[in-house]
């Protein structure tokens, strides 16, 4: 008896949030977004890569490719922004005076605009990819 | 080796994959430029053998600091690194190999 | 002359709007349900959730409301809090799945258009009992990043004068010192909900805070804390630590700024050379 109240409690009392944990973004901003997508998109592309070398120049099909395109090209964008934001060029300096309720400049300062143009350059890199994948290629299958 | 530097060359090793996954794709793909690249076995396969290395070099990092943050019990932590470090390297051997093969060099 | 102090009151017209104003704020306007997690690892298997009713006002903070909680419905609730002021960093907990300070979070901003208030103790941090959370390994993070300025032992045995700073020095480092240690960006921190090991944001920004004080003659002693397996590169950006802090802290800048300065460090790059002390003549003469 006293033992099962145990394995409860080591659930319970822990109160770790888990795997589930990492990808809890609805209440955060959207770089939780990001964090979770960065992190699926990476574990994607290692299950795509290991066949595609091990029985060598394996693909996915025409849509598999471009479904794998997209995400490589968000990871790429994606990824740019992390390199700048993680070796501390675009999170601001600190603050000498803070307002009342302070905002964090790492999030809402120019790291904004580097998340927008994230995102731009996704979208124009998916375009490319996609034209190229369903068009270009398509028509040499 | 220092986490920063097993860090710096992750952030590294993405740049090298940018540039040198978009000549893997252009030499297998591309029509016209394609083909010129191709043909030289010399930059075909120095490409593909930076590619493949810092290709693996930054999955297998990164497939490491998900699980050394999934179980970071410390006694884990070295033993997920040595596993991760003998199989990256194991997979390149076979990658070069198979490349080499493809090509009819071997 | 009479030397008994003259009492002394408000114009009636000021006392008046006073009165209206603090009538106006404490007036109960709304009925917010508060549903509360409860659980005692000594006694429960598992936690349950427990509702109360509350007639809540414009100016009641979510602590407010526990308290009269406390104080009127269930005598047994679980909590913990000291200064009710956002200064010392024990009331913070889950408010609508979201870290905040109890006492700096006012129940109908929490609310919203809802009437629901849903509180939960602080994740990935060990429950204690109710609201109230173990904070032990959190303060041992704290310490293992060695957070005072680390000086010669002889030079602090005798001193011969003060440590001159510039404003821009202290604008290096001041953002950080806010930190009221309240535990909710390690809790929201994505990182944490897996690795317990990891040092977290709070600990990290501190490393970051005595790292760039030009008093500090620590470099190379406290980058071999920070920069481990389970150290600041364990920070992949999130954001969410910063996104919760109560303070203004912005642990997630401190943690960012302190990677791309271990990275410079490989190359030779060092933020200050420390500050010498002045003698003690100087800083006699300065003083005068
Ligand atoms: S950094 Fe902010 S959220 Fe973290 S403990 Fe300090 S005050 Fe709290
Ligand atoms: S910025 Fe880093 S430390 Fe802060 S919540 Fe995100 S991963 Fe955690
Ligand atoms: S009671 Fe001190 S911070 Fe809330």
């Amino acid at each position: 008896m006293e033992e099962a109240r145990e394995e409860f409690v080591e659930y319970y009392a822990k109160n770790m949030g888990g795997v589930l944990g990492w990808f809890k973004a609805r209440v955060y901003t959207i770089e939780r977004w990001l964090y979770g997508a960065h992190r699926i998109t990476g574990i994607l592309i290692v299950l795509f890569m290991l066949p595609h070398f091990y029985s060598t120049g394996w693909h996915p099909g025409l849509w598999g490719d471009f479904i794998l395109g997209i995400i490589v090209t968000f990871h790429i964008a994606n990824g740019i922004r992390l390199i700048l934001a993680e070796l501390g060029f675009v999170v601001g300096k600190p603050l000498l005076v803070k307002k009342p309720s302070q905002r964090p400049l790492s999030l809402e300062g120019s790291q904004r605009y580097l998340v927008a143009l994230a995102l731009l350059l996704f979208i124009v890199l998916a375009v490319i990819w996609a034209y190229y994948a369903l068009i270009v290629q398509a028509a040499t299958w | 080796m220092r986490e920063s530097t097993v860090m710096f060359l992750h952030y590294i090793t993405a740049i090298l994959i940018a540039v040198t996954g978009l000549i893997h794709l252009l030499a297998n793909n591309e029509p016209t430029i394609g083909p010129l690249i191709k043909e030289n076995p010399v930059v075909y396969m120095g490409n593909m053998a930076i590619f493949l290395a810092a290709l693996l070099y930054h999955a297998f990092n990164g497939v490491r600091v998900i699980l050394i943050e999934l179980v970071p019990d410390p006694c884990w932590t070295k033993w997920i690194s040595w596993a991760v470090v003998i199989i990256g390297i194991a997979t390149y051997v076979v990658g070069l190999q198979v490349l080499l093969v493809a090509l009819g060099l071997v | 002359m009479s030397t008994e102090a003259k009492e002394y009151t408000l114009p009636p017209e000021v006392l008046e709007e006073t009165v209206k104003a603090s009538e106006e704020l404490w007036k109960p306007i709304k009925k917010v349900k508060f549903r509360i997690y409860k659980y005692n690892p000594k006694k429960d298997y598992a936690p349950h959730w427990e509702e109360y009713e509350l007639e809540v006002s414009k100016g009641m903070t979510i602590l407010d409301a526990l308290l009269e909680i406390k104080g009127e419905k269930d005598h047994t609730l679980g909590m913990r809090y000291s200064c009710r002021m956002g200064l010392c960093g024990s009331c913070a907990m889950m408010i609508n799945g979201k870290q905040m300070l109890a006492c700096q979070t006012r129940v109908i901003e929490a609310a919203g258009d809802g009437d629901v208030i849903e509180l939960r103790p602080l994740e990935n941090f060990p429950v204690t009992r109710d609201l109230a959370t173990d904070f032990t390994s959190f303060f041992e993070k704290h310490k293992a990043v060695k957070p005072w300025i680390i000086r010669d032992e002889e030079e602090l045995d005798n001193p011969t004068g003060p440590y001159k700073q510039t404003i821009e020095e202290y604008a290096k480092y001041y953002q950080f010192t806010d930190c009221i240690k309240c535990g909710a960006c390690l809790s929201a921190c994505p990182t944490a909900a897996t690795d317990y090991e990891y040092l977290g944001p709070q600990a990290l920004a501190q490393a970051y805070r005595y790292l760039v004080d030009s008093r500090d003659n620590g470099l190379d002693e406290r980058i071999a804390v920070v920069d481990v397996a389970h150290g600041c590169w364990r920070c992949h950006f999130a954001g969410s630590c910063s996104d919760v802090c109560p303070r203004g802290v912005d642990p997630a800048q401190g943690i960012q700024l302190l990677k791309g300065l271990i990275i410079r460090r490989k190359f030779g790059f060092k933020p200050h050379k420390p500050t010498e002390a002045l003698p003690a003549k100087i800083a006699k003469k300065k003083e005068q």
